[in-house]
């Protein structure tokens, strides 16, 4: 796989935990380190370790997210910050952007579209191509980025 | 030149740089939390990118599964304990704490 992914992908994690770690709200703390963790998950699934990065995002972002969430609104420490509809529709401008240099790079990478070795026996006619696994990751960030519209929409 | 098993282990080292120094500064216990995830991030990053190059990719493949559980487990724990330290204390800020105890 070509250095730019990984350029890439790297550039989207520190983006991501900077932003986490020296952000004033707590809700920005917490929707950054919920992309940080899928970012990571998708460096794992995109270099051959399938199950190590499920695993990564299943715990990451789906169990540890919700216990950090939970652990804020019971001790009501910070302020969430509701309501900010502008840096949603930023969050998922700069998503989107990074997907598509991602992808655009793999395509335009890959000579057949099929993968080197597949990784898995599991649903090997899924996995033998690689668009696939990139558009199931695809939507997967597609996902996190409704749900964050939504949890920062003044609907809520 | 530049391999990929060079630029992850060069994130992972400045993510476990990042977040030793968030936990260093930090006044606020989830924020603390929120820094040692980051020191696992850049751990799993650091192990997974080792086995990379060469013929070690299993052994990496499983020591970062251990890793993910250990800290996952350590978090939740951790969580915990914020959660009872502000039922006791009402407050997050470690030096407030501090001052309360004695």
């Amino acid at each position: 796989m070509s250095g730019e992914v990984a350029l890439l992908l790297s550039a989207a994690l520190l983006v991501t935990v900077i932003s986490a770690l020296f952000s004033r709200s707590m809700a920005m703390t917490l929707i950054s380190m919920f992309y940080a963790s899928l970012v990571v998950g998708v460096i794992f699934t995109l270099y051959q370790g399938i199950l190590v990065g499920l695993l990564h995002i299943i715990i990451f972002a789906g169990a540890v997210s919700v216990m950090l969430l939970t652990a804020v609104l019971m001790t009501g420490e910070t302020d969430l910050g509701i309501g900010k509809r502008s840096l949603a529709v930023l969050l998922s401008a700069v998503t989107i952007l990074i997907v598509g240099a991602a992808s655009y790079s793999l395509f335009s990478t890959l000579p057949s579209g099929v993968a080197e070795t597949p990784t898995m026996n599991l649903l090997e006619f899924v996995w033998v191509f690689r668009p696939w696994d990139l558009l199931i990751l695809v939507i997967i960030f597609a996902a996190s980025m409704t749900v964050v519209v939504n949890l920062l929409s003044k609907e809520q | 030149m530049l391999t990929d098993q060079t630029i992850f282990t060069t994130t992972a080292a400045v993510l476990v740089f990042l977040g030793v120094f968030a936990i260093s500064y930090s006044k606020n216990l989830l924020k603390t939390i929120v820094s040692f995830q980051v020191v696992v991030f850049g751990a799993n990053l650091g192990l997974f990118a080792s086995g990379l190059g060469g013929s070690s990719s299993l052994m990496a493949n499983t020591l970062v599964l251990f890793s993910i559980v250990v800290g996952g487990s350590v978090e939740a724990v951790g969580l915990a304990l914020i959660v009872l330290v502000h039922k006791k204390y009402g407050t997050l800020d470690p030096g407030k704490i501090r001052r309360l105890r004695d």
